[in-house]
């Protein structure tokens, strides 16, 4: 135990907290003596920043960075850029990658994407080119993908269909020919060119190597391909592709609806209304989940079950009714709470276990309501602009309070006269003194002992080292008070900027929680209006029903 | 949610609602000066909260790419709990490019002390693994690094943990 470790054991509770603190003050003042040599080298501190933006902490990663050159350092503190808003400065650096030895196809493929969010197709397009050209794996991919689509916005599908052509199975192969087949949809009468399109995209979807990401895709692209095969009249395909979608995708309802359409066109009603019927226990917030309610009445009503379908379509009604009810609540929660609370928060913070994750995830109307809401790409961006700021409000709000209660600390500090720890020093002198005797007398008692040698050589040199500090303890103290006073005004402007930052903050997210909030009402709105013309469908079946049973009743009454 | 409901409903009333465009300047902005301010903070907090003298840091790499998939580690200086980190894919990929992450900035007093490592990890060879390691060291005044090197070498796979110290 040292001099400093034991006399901190002795010391009485506040004392001895304050006595500790001030002696690890005054160590931070002394100045440490490095060997060069042992220093880690710039790789280090690029493989410090690497990981810091890996784990989501780019400011930690510009601060690591610093000034290291090389390639890897620039490419590192590029990314670190842009993840902090830096967006011009990350620009230049990029561009700069460029020239370099490494990372040129990923810095340009960036740079291609930064210049088709600015609209500039002609420059985004050099970038891709170059990027294609100089990039490997998912990056080269990923810039092919990104020329595809370029060309089919300047309507040249063979142009893209030709890039297409020369990409590897994968993630985006399947992306882009997906996206072919509707651009495909959108020209042709006839769903044979979109229909080859979806099937080389489901090929190349499946060569994705994550498989999560693989499943999804199929599952859209197998519903679209049935879709088409349905518009075309081709039941037995469109059934074919449907049986194919799992069970617990996203697009497991809607494609339950369309296998229900499929059989009931084929005069299966039996079979069409199981599918309905399992479409049906789903969130009405879900594509095909209303037209399945009302699928129901009409299968009974085909079957010649009139009672029945009169009953399927009150019930369809009923349900409908009370999705509207859901719907007010949720717009009326929105207007009260704001949508990141009522509409993202909520809905994800429910405590069902894990493994019911999947079927919790489609059977919630809130979280189904979510996820269609998310399906825009512009509620993506509004939700992902408020969970930034929200991000920076916590960060910063952290730091105000670990600065503050480091301030309250220094300000303790600043109360522990001087004197008390030049009394405290004399008296750990000369315990060291003869903590020091001890060890020369027990050094010349056992001489020639090998194995006790290196432990009191161990001791000796720990001594020494506790001795030196010791000695420039004086000297230390003295520049104690100007040193505290000026770490208390580098807090204090510190904390000031934090507040100015946590204001601006504020003030930000009052405009983008405003922006959401006008978005996702517009959303409830559109469901609500949904579910108004499924009552209004379900009602006029209903009237239809009760008209040909009168007449019915009728015609036996008149026979 | 806003810090104070008050500050809120002021900041609403003279707050001009922005447009979606600047609202993504404005953020970008704010986000640099977050960084700026972040920067700062860091130098401060690494020159006084973990001094030089007491100083000791502990840093792990990985010796190899491929060997094993990482999935948490916890750290105790002397059987008391530091550090511990569950490791998301990000995270891995980063290490296995030569990434160095920093497990642990604390502050120990001089002399000897113990440091262990409970690793838990996926070997190449589909094993999931839990490793303990230990590793005494003597703390002297000066700044002190330690760095955990995990390897696992074909085809037994068995996870190595080394140890190096650095003043």
């Amino acid at each position: 135990m040292t001099a400093v470790e034991a006399h901190c054991q002795r010391a009485p509770a506040t004392r001895k907290t304050r006595f500790c603190f001030l002696l690890l003050w005054s160590a931070a003042l002394a100045a440490f003596p490095v060997a060069a040599n042992e220093r880690p080298g710039p790789q280090w501190q690029v493989g410090l920043a690497e990981f810091a933006l890996a784990a989501g902490r780019a400011e930690e990663a510009l601060v690591r960075i610093g000034e290291t050159r090389g390639d890897a350092a620039s490419w590192v503190r590029a990314q670190a850029l842009l993840a902090t808003g830096q967006v011009e400065a990350a620009k230049r650096r990029l561009e700069q990658q460029l020239t370099a030895d490494s990372h040129r196809g990923d810095a340009a493929l960036i740079l291609g994407q930064m210049a088709t969010q600015s609209g500039d197709d002609r420059g985004a397009r050099e970038y891709f080119n170059t990027a294609s050209r100089l990039g490997f794996g998912n990056t080269r991919q990923r810039a092919l993908y990104e020329l595809s689509m370029l060309d089919m916005a300047d309507g040249k599908p063979d142009a893209a269909g030709q890039v297409l052509a020369g990409m590897e199975p994968g993630y985006w192969a399947a992306l882009g020919y997906a996206n072919l087949a509707a651009h495909f949809s959108k020209q042709d009468l006839n769903a044979s060119r979109p229909l080859v399109a979806l099937r080389v995209a489901l090929a190349m979807s499946e060569q994705d190597v994550v498989s999560d990401r693989s499943n999804s895709l199929r599952s859209q692209l197998l519903v679209r391909a049935a879709y088409l095969s349905f518009q075309q009249e081709d039941y037995d395909k469109a059934i074919g592709f449907l049986e194919q979608v799992p069970l617990d995708s996203y697009y497991t309802p809607r494609a339950l609806y369309l296998h229900g359409l499929s059989l009931d066109a084929r005069d299966n009603y039996r079979g069409a209304m199981q599918s309905w019927h399992r479409a049906k226990k789903y969130p009405l917030a879900y594509p095909g989940v209303e037209d399945s309610w009302l699928g129901m009445g009409r299968g009974y009503d085909l079957s010649g079950y009139l009672g029945q379908a009169g009953e399927a379509y009150l019930a369809a009604s009923a349900s409908y009714e009370s999705e509207r009810a859901t719907l007010r609540e949720l717009a009326s929660r929105i207007r009260e709470e704001g949508a990141w609370k009522a509409l993202v928060n909520d809905a994800r913070g429910t405590n069902a276990q894990w493994f019911l994750a999947d079927s919790r995830t489609l059977a919630q109307p809130r979280l189904a309501y979510l996820m269609r809401f998310m399906e825009s790409g512009e509620a993506q961006r509004k939700v992902n602009r408020v969970a930034e700021l929200v991000r920076l409000d916590k960060i910063l709000a952290s730091r105000e309070q670990s600065l503050t209660v480091f301030r309250r600390s220094l300000s303790d500090l600043s109360s522990v006269p001087v004197a008390t720890a030049v009394d405290e020093q004399q008296r750990l002198n000369a315990r060291l003194e003869q903590l020091k005797a001890r060890a020369l007398e027990m050094q010349q008692r056992m001489a020639g002992a090998s194995s006790s040698g290196a432990e009191l050589k161990a001791v000796a040199s720990m001594l020494a080292g506790v001795g030196r500090g010791l000695g420039s303890l004086e000297t230390r103290l003295e520049g104690r008070t100007p040193h505290l006073s000026g770490l208390e005004r580098r807090i204090d402007a510190a904390l000031s900027r934090l507040q100015s930052l946590r204001g601006r903050a504020q003030q930000l997210r009052i405009s983008a929680e405003q922006q959401l909030n006008d978005e996702a009402i517009a959303f409830v709105s559109r469901q609500d209006e949904r579910m108004v013309l499924a009552l209004d469908k379900a009602e006029q079946r209903i009237a239809h029903l009760y008209e040909y049973l009168a007449l019915e009743s009728i015609e036996r009454g008149a026979q | 949610m806003v810090a104070h409901p008050l500050i809120a409903f002021v900041l609403m009333l003279t707050a001009p609602l922005i447009a979606a465009a600047e609202l993504d300047t404005e953020i970008d902005r704010l986000k640099a000066d977050v960084a700026e301010l972040a920067s700062d903070l860091y130098e401060l907090e690494e020159a006084f909260l973990h001094p030089a003298d007491t100083q000791v840091a502990v840093f792990l790499t990985l010796a190899r790419s491929d060997a094993l998939t990482l999935d948490s580690i916890e750290l105790s200086v002397n059987d008391t709990p530091v550090a511990s980190h569950f490791y998301s894919e990000r995270e891995l990929r980063s290490l296995q490019q030569g990434g160095v992450q920093q497990l642990f900035i604390g502050n120990v007093p001089v002399g000897e002390h113990r440091l262990k490592a409970v690793l838990t990890a996926r070997t190449a060879n589909d094993r999931y693994v839990r490793r303990e390691v230990a590793h005494r060291f003597q703390k002297e005044p000066g700044e002190f690094r330690i760095q955990l090197s995990v390897d696992a070498r074909a085809p037994e796979y068995e996870p190595q943990i080394g140890f190096a110290e650095w003043k």
